[in-house]
């Protein structure tokens, strides 16, 4: 199934960029997070006919892309999943709201339109700040910073343990879904009448692992915790991160 | 349906983060702390289980379609409500992050309207209901049906109330909601179906595994399949019914499609698709679109604004190329220079 | 100082009616040295390493480890005193990048960060992986894993290894590897396999199990040469040996 190697090569190509020498993989990564959160909700914060303040809050994904030299072809393809959904809300805006802006040329622009397209532009703002902050920053780095901003540790032991146990499941399931299309070419899915077994066997070897992982964790001796060490300590360049970001995306906020 | 980052509003996005970290919270002091150590394993490969098995495609009879599973509900009939809400919390933060699906902002919307329905309704309340006395294949079955079906209903329901309150779609509330439910009436169903085999496999290979299986259980004669289906029946007919209730009696509602207007956005077809919503929402008078308008106006947008905006884009990544592109000569000089050194 | 002291260890699985009996009366002891605990599918190896670590609760018998007796108050200090390697490595190694694992066991036994990293550093060194230390578990062969889950138990520093077939799954030149780097630790070591060739490779000393018990335990050499012994529990001449004996009867 094309998905799942998709998905598997996905995962790789993300650890890979955040694995990286470059000056964004260098930074702290509770300043990253701090940043990407300020920037989404300062995007989403636009009202609907604002497009002109949001379009400016692009400076930041500019800079950040061009200097962090990070490929657009992976976030383009990621921005499908959610263009999808966005597009599906928004096109109905320029039926409903029909009130002319202004006219250009021979193009008249309604409110309609003007929302929609703020909408469209949210959300790929949006994705692509999400995308900015996972590409230069690793998973372990991300639930370090979890973790020094109060999430639960159960919680992120858990989020550890998923993200680790992804590949290795994927392989599984890739291989499962592969012998049974080798077998059954005509076939775009799993036929129901296998439903239960494929999914339930994939299930209980999955339940007996979990087993594996939770004695190899207590004969290493697993007191409820896993430690996290934060490969570089916040430096300079970190606050003037945080503190230099904040201020100009404030500035585009109310400018 | 994931939410996007783009669809909520601060104040949603807050609120939703806020409810569902509070959830969250719960849960984890529910779980017995010496239970704890022993499901966190648990918790991260079935996880990890359900993320590759929502990958698989599976073929719906009579269809040409695909469904898939239900996280929620499965989770939650095998590790419990509470370690399975939290399990789902981390799948959708890994979907987020790694896979734009969803967002970072929405990520509490998707919480509530995902793990907590799937979770704690379907695989919390209807799981015991239906299983907490008696556990047989039938009563598995019509536990994930029903289940699945009536969290995706209230997954969907506020997917919609969180889009409207965040004021970002012209669509009425009633129309939005007429195409929102039925379509996910047939997910849900479909996404019983899966679920239903996958647990009643486990139910039969190792039924102590599921969630509040006793012994007891075993010696329990089986649900006949006449009761089975007059159950499943009652429970189509209550679902169907308070969708009903929102979506129109016209059977136009699921075709409804986005190509349908999008194939014929002429002005005739904008009038055409005015009046039928309009139709649609006097038949929907139960919940009027009042409040959900924002009172902004687009008096305020003007070419000039838009084009200054795109200006400034403009320049930046121009004046951004050119830094790095001086940059990069520089450092090749330095090289050269070291080299004849 | 014995490693390991197994008095009289019987174990059973099931229930009372459905029993099946896997070990019977075993008796066995070790010290600084590498033994093999060769024997067919099923025979109880993986129970045996098992009641080891305390993951199976013992019935009858006694288990010591480093003059400990294995007991629930005793649990905590014995298992810093065996570092167990799992047969599939995608089990055992549960953190993101190969440091983190590393790390994990002494940061649960309360080093130091500087000490840890210390351990972790000497640990993949003698895996011959410090050029993998911050690499993605899941981005590592087969041979790397196995060597990373080596290191892992390592940086417990603990007395005693188990190894539960270290060589499935492995090509000729990671298994070659992996001999090697098990010559080089100067740890007690017992390692259960089918792979008697392996086992040959890495051991002194052969213990056979067969039927619930021991069934033979003496040097390597004479274990594994035995034709008769070895075929009588279920098992064949190390392939080395086979093929030379077929070349020198031609």
């Amino acid at each position: 199934m094309n998905r799942i190697s998709e998905a598997i090569s996905d995962l790789h190509k993300m650890d890979m960029e955040a694995g990286k020498n470059g000056w964004l993989q260098g930074i702290h990564p509770l300043p990253k997070l701090f940043i990407t959160i300020l920037f989404i909700l300062l995007t989403v914060s636009f009202g609907k006919y604002e497009l002109s303040g949001l379009l400016k809050m692009g400076v930041y994904l500019i800079v950040a892309f061009v200097f962090g030299d990070i490929s657009i072809k992976q976030l383009l393809k990621r921005m499908k999943l959610i263009l999808g959904l966005v597009c599906l809300v928004g096109i109905w805006n320029p039926f409903f709201d029909r009130e002319i802006v202004f006219i250009l040329g021979k193009l008249t622009v309604t409110g309609g339109m003007i929302s929609m397209v703020t909408l469209m532009v949210k959300g790929v703002y949006a994705v692509s700040a999400s995308y900015l902050l996972m590409v230069t920053t690793p998973m372990e780095d991300l639930c370090y910073s979890l973790r020094r901003i109060g999430v639960p540790k159960t919680f992120v032991t858990i989020l550890m343990l998923v993200y680790r146990y992804i590949i290795v499941l994927l392989k599984e399931t890739e291989r499962m879904t592969d012998a049974y299309m080798l077998r059954a070419p005509k076939q775009k899915g799993l036929h129901y009448k296998v439903w239960g077994t494929m999914i339930g066997q994939l299930l209980l070897r999955s339940m007996d692992r979990a087993q594996t992982v939770y004695d190899s964790m207590t004969l290493r001796g697993y007191n409820g915790e896993f430690h996290l060490r934060c490969k570089k300590a916040a430096g300079h360049g970190d606050y003037l991160y945080v503190v230099g970001w904040s201020a100009a995306l404030l500035i585009v906020r109310i400018w | 349906m994931h939410m996007a980052d783009a669809l909520v509003s601060p104040a949603v996005a807050g609120t939703m983060y806020a409810v569902s970290a509070g959830t969250a919270a719960y849960a984890v002091k529910k779980i017995k702390l010496e239970d704890l150590d022993k499901k966190v394993p648990l918790m991260g490969v079935m996880g990890a289980f359900v993320f590759a098995s929502q990958m698989i495609n599976f073929t719906i009879p009579g269809t040409g379609s695909s469904g898939h599973l239900c996280g929620g509900m499965l989770l939650s009939a095998i590790l419990g409500p509470h370690a399975g809400f939290l399990t789902m919390i981390a799948i959708l933060a890994i979907q987020c992050l790694m896979f734009a699906d969803g967002g970072l902002l929405a990520l509490g919307c998707n919480v509530w309207n995902m793990a907590f329905y799937g979770c704690f309704v379907g695989g919390g309340l209807i799981w015991h209901v239906m299983t907490g006395k008696k556990m047989t294949k039938g009563r598995i079955t019509a536990a994930s049906i029903i289940g699945c079906m009536l969290s995706l209903q209230l997954g969907a329901f506020s997917v919609t109330v969180e889009t409207m309150i965040s004021g970002i779609t012209e669509l009425p509330f009633s129309v939005f909601l007429s195409v929102m439910q039925p379509i996910h009436l047939a997910i849900g169903l479909v996404e019983g179906l899966i679920t239903a085999a996958v647990l009643v496999f486990v139910y039969e290979a190792r039924p102590e595994t599921l969630f509040g299986y006793q012994p007891a259980f075993g010696n329990a004669g089986s649900m006949s399949r006449k009761k089975t289906v007059a159950l499943l029946a009652v429970a189509a007919i209550l679902i169907g019914g308070a969708v009903s209730l929102f979506a129109s009696g016209n059977p136009d509602g699921l075709e409804w499609s986005m190509e349908k207007v999008a194939g014929t956005a002429e002005l005739s077809a904008n009038g055409m698709i005015y009046r039928m919503a309009e139709k649609l929402q006097g038949l929907t008078a139960l919940l009027p679109d009042y409040g959900f308008q924002t009172s902004e106006s687009a008096a305020g947008t003007s070419f000039s604004g838009i084009a200054g905006g795109l200006i400034v884009l403009a320049v930046c990544l121009l004046v951004c190329l050119a830094i790095k592109r001086l940059k990069h000569t520089g450092a090749d000089k330095g090289n050269i220079g070291n080299e004849q050194n | 100082m014995n490693r390991l002291e197994i008095e009289n260890l019987s174990f059973r699985y099931g229930r009372e009616g459905f029993e099946n009996q896997v070990l019977k009366n075993i008796n066995f002891s070790m010290g600084d040295e590498s033994v093999g605990l060769i024997g067919a599918n099923g025979v109880g190896k993986s129970t045996l390493l098992k009641l080891l670590t305390g993951l199976l609760d013992i019935q009858e018998g006694i288990v010591r480890i480093a003059g400990l007796e294995m007991k629930k108050e005793n649990l905590k200090k014995i298992r810093a005193e065996i570092g167990y390697v799992f047969q599939d490595s995608d089990s055992q190694l549960f953190m993101s990048t190969v440091y983190e694992d590393v790390a994990f066991a002494p940061r649960n036994y309360g080093k130091s960060e500087e000490e840890t990293e210390r351990l972790v550093l000497k640990a993949l060194e003698q895996v011959h992986m410090e050029g993998r230390r911050e690499r993605q578990i899941y981005r590592l062969s087969g041979g790397e894993k196995k060597l990373a889950s080596i290191a892992t138990v390592l940086a417990m520093e603990a007395g005693l290894m188990l190894l539960d077939e270290p060589s499935v799954a492995l090509d000729p030149r990671n298994r070659r590897n992996l001999i090697q780097v098990l010559n080089e630790l100067p740890k007690a070591k017992l390692i259960a396999s089918h792979d008697l060739d392996f086992v040959y490779d890495t051991c002194q000393r052969v213990v056979l199990l067969s039927d619930g018990g021991i069934a033979a335990d003496g040097e390597t050499e004479a274990v594994l040469t035995n034709q008769e012994l070895l075929e009588a529990h279920g098992l064949e001449l190390p392939l080395s040996f086979s093929r030379r004996n077929s070349i020198m009867g031609q």
